[in-house]
């Protein structure tokens, strides 16, 4: 487990299509997480679509960058997922970057290479129900969500990254899910 | 005998094109281009706000998120006859060629050098050769022989792990690759550190859009940045300097460094200049806009038919009536219902699956006609209007580009030889050289239009009562990209999108015409079907990207590449 400076690099992201029901939970993460807490300057949380290799220069540099993603893994739909960058290299997590596979794999190779790769990566992955377009949120899903924000600010707290729980939350910018009201999943 | 090679996935960013080819004599005599995945993501824009249409279009891709939110703007402004302030189209344009440089170096060297340069070869390079090789070409400071001795050095460890399977698709060792052991340590060397250069294009996006990928800073009437050379929160001179020095910063890359590995690839593999021409019908539509009203463009669009420069139409704006009346999408090989051919207003997407039929149906691409003839278009398409209508820019890179391959190899280039395999490549490298230029003088625009004492980067739509249609133009980094839309009643009513790896990865249409991927292939050497990476080197010089061309969804989780061989 690394432990982080007030210098070094921490990026939060989330990936997925927010218009491929279940794939979305990555940016609903990201965005709930923002509203929920604060985090130091040192510390940038990005909701990165579906990015591909394109993922490369968001990771360059940094030292520690945790990602919420959906995943395949034989659990139930809704279950949480941790894995380490060993995890991933070894193949053992099935990551399925929407179409964008093999961007993270891919991605993590291409920076080790350079010696410019996170230190360390943690992916936080959500067993998805339904990826259909427009889909909106699976209930599983959408009940685990606020479990995975705690446990990425769990994740940032143990390694000593400035991260605290906002005396007043933000109000989330969910443009993409019609059906949910942003308070809803705010006081969830 | 003809062997039948499947290829699934071909692409390194998207997994879902699939490429059957049947091989004899050592050459393909027949291409399938296939997409294998459906999403229709259009439906989605239907009955929603157009002021809020582009904030859901940049959702359509994940690598090419401005484009579409940029189009969909332009077709909505289009629609309503809006014109935008200067400023407007100036921090667009600054976006646009952001992300361009940025897509153009990752196309080059991360998900297709790697077709090219042998990565087992490194270990045999010597670095003090490969340094005064390059050292010969170009001024880059980071071609130092202790500079490349580093990377011969993580190269020889990797292989010595067995670790070098991490750079999948790689057909090591392959006949075809025939660089020196020095070239392809240059290559994987700027492979390296191209990654540097992406950061910073980004960041350009980034400080103008106010995040990335996905921009904030747009709207239908221009663009939301609040200009204020006296506030501290908006765009003043120390961001407009910090713009300025990101792209001193990337341009000695892109000018010193890509154009030049372009060159001197081509150089090396000269045959390939006589591979892959496929469709020689050519499409861009002009781009850069260099005032409000769009009626002066820096990047030249025209229409070329047959492979024949001395016939270009050029496509003077947007407004273009034979653009309109011309573009129609068949759907005969497609799985979609019906058959023949219908304007984008009118489009339908109503999904019809069969099997891959040879004959029949067998993807999820639609067939994009130009009067009823397939089209190429991307870089290439635009350089060869560009080069036939005498664009100085493009003459001028054009022409630094042949000279380069003529004297690393001899070989005297026509303009003719670009349409080719090759020629891809190196169009796109010569087409960001262009915009490498543009950069400056659209930020030198931009300056001088707020020094002058213009803040306005907005002018607010106003909605008729009664239905419009308007279709949105860019030449975007693969291609000629077009969303064609109708507003009634306030709402969008119908949205299809036709973007370019539809132009080019096109099936068959009515009358039995491939696309370009298809036709790209016919001829094309293979020297050893089971590894089929002749037949890659030519689809990836398109580029492709199939996530919004098929609008597609990965519903059954990770697929393995898989080459068949029957």
């Amino acid at each position: 487990m690394t432990s982080v400076k007030r210098s070094h690099r921490v990026c939060v992201i989330g990936i997925g299509n927010v218009l491929i029901g279940d794939d979305g939970f990555g940016p609903l993460v990201v965005e709930m997480f923002r509203c929920r807490y604060e985090c130091g300057s040192n510390v940038e949380v990005l909701d990165l679509g579906t990015p591909g290799l394109d993922l490369s220069p968001y990771l360059y540099g940094t030292d520690l960058v945790v990602i919420a993603d959906a995943v395949h893994a034989d659990e139930a739909p809704g279950t949480l997922c941790v894995y380490c960058e060993a995890d991933l290299l070894s193949r053992r997590a099935q990551l399925r970057l929407t179409a964008h596979d093999p961007g993270l794999q891919e991605s993590i190779a291409q920076l080790r290479v350079a010696d410019h790769a996170p230190a360390e990566l943690i992916i936080v992955g959500v067993v998805p129900e339904r990826c259909g377009l427009g889909d909106g949120l699976s209930r599983p899903v959408r009940d685990t969500a606020w479990s995975a924000v705690d446990l990425i600010a769990r994740l940032l707290e143990e390694r000593g990254v400035d991260c605290h729980r906002r005396l007043v939350p933000a109000r989330p910018n969910l443009w993409w899910l019609p059906d949910v009201r942003s308070e809803s999943i705010a006081t969830a | 005998m003809t062997k039948r090679v499947t290829i699934d996935p071909v692409t390194r960013i998207e997994g879902h094109l699939r490429i059957d080819v049947e091989v004899d004599g050592g050459s393909v005599q027949k291409a399938w281009a296939s997409c294998t995945m459906w999403r229709g993501i259009e439906t989605i824009l239907q009955g929603r706000d157009p002021r809020e249409g582009w904030v859901f279009a940049q959702r359509f891709c994940g690598v090419c998120t401005t484009v579409h939110a940029m189009a969909s703007v332009r077709a909505v402004e289009d629609a309503l006859q809006l014109e935008i302030p200067a400023n407007a189209q100036y921090i667009r344009n600054l976006i646009l060629i952001g992300h361009a440089l940025h897509d153009h170096i990752v196309h080059f060297y991360h998900l297709s050098a790697l077709d090219w340069v042998d990565i087992t070869a490194i270990p045999r390079a010597d670095p003090a050769r490969a340094a005064s090789i390059a050292d010969g070409v170009s001024n880059w400071p980071g071609n130092s022989r202790h500079e490349l001795e580093a990377v011969q050095n993580k190269v020889k460890g990797l292989a010595g792990s067995g670790q070098l399977g991490i750079f999948s698709h790689g057909y090591w060792g392959h006949p075809a690759m025939r660089l020196s052991p020095e070239m392809n340590l240059i290559l994987f060397a700027h492979y390296l550190q191209a990654l540097e250069f992406q950061r910073k294009a980004c960041q350009v996006v980034g400080i103008l859009g106010g995040k990335t990928p996905h921009i904030q800073n747009l709207a239908v009437g221009g663009v939301m940045n609040a200009i204020n050379l006296n506030s501290l929160a908006t765009m003043n001179m120390d961001r407009l300097e910090t713009l300025q020095s990101l792209f001193q910063e990337m341009i000695p890359f892109v000018q010193q460094v890509y154009f030049v590995d372009a060159c001197l690839l081509g150089a090396s593999y000269g045959d390939w200049f006589r591979y892959g021409r496929g469709v020689a019908n050519y499409l861009a539509v002009p781009d850069l806009p260099v005032d409000g009203r769009a009626t002066k463009f820096d990047l030249p669009g025209g229409v070329m038919a047959d492979g024949n420069l001395r016939a270009v139409r050029p496509v003077q704006d947007w407004h273009d009536q034979a653009i309109r009346g011309a573009v129609a999408e068949d759907v005969t090989h497609a799985w979609y219902a019906g058959e023949g051919a219908q304007r984008p207003w009118n489009g339908k997407t109503d999904p019809d699956y069969t099997d891959f039929q040879d004959n029949g149906k067998y993807t999820w691409v639609k067939a994009p006609r130009y009067n009823g003839q397939p089209m190429q278009v991307g870089p290439l398409a635009n350089v060869l209007v560009g080069y036939a209508s005498g664009h100085p820019l493009t003459r001028k890179w054009t022409d630094t580009a042949f000279d380069r391959v003529s004297s690393a190899s001899g070989m005297r280039l026509e303009p003719d030889a670009l349409q080719s395999t090759m020629g891809r490549y190196l169009a796109r490298a010569i087409r960001s050289a262009m915009l490498s230029d543009l950069a400056l003088k659209h930020w030198q625009l931009l300056t001088d239009n707020i020094l002058k004492g213009d803040d306005t980067t907005y002018n607010p739509p106003q909605f008729p009562g009664h239905a419009v249609v308007g279709v949105g133009m860019h030449e975007a980094p693969r291609g000629s990209l077009s969303h064609w839309v109708v507003i009634d009643k306030g709402v969008f009513s119908n949205y299809q999108a036709v973007v370019p790896t539809t132009w080019n990865a096109s099936p068959r249409d009515q009358r039995g015409v491939p696309g370009p991927y298809e036709s790209s292939l016919l001829g094309n050497p293979v020297a050893d079907p089971e590894k089929p990476l002749e037949v890659l080197r030519t689809v990836h010089s398109f580029d492709p990207c199939m996530a919004c061309a098929c609008h597609t969804l990965d519903a059954s989780g990770r697929e393995i590449a898989q080459v068949k061989v029957l």
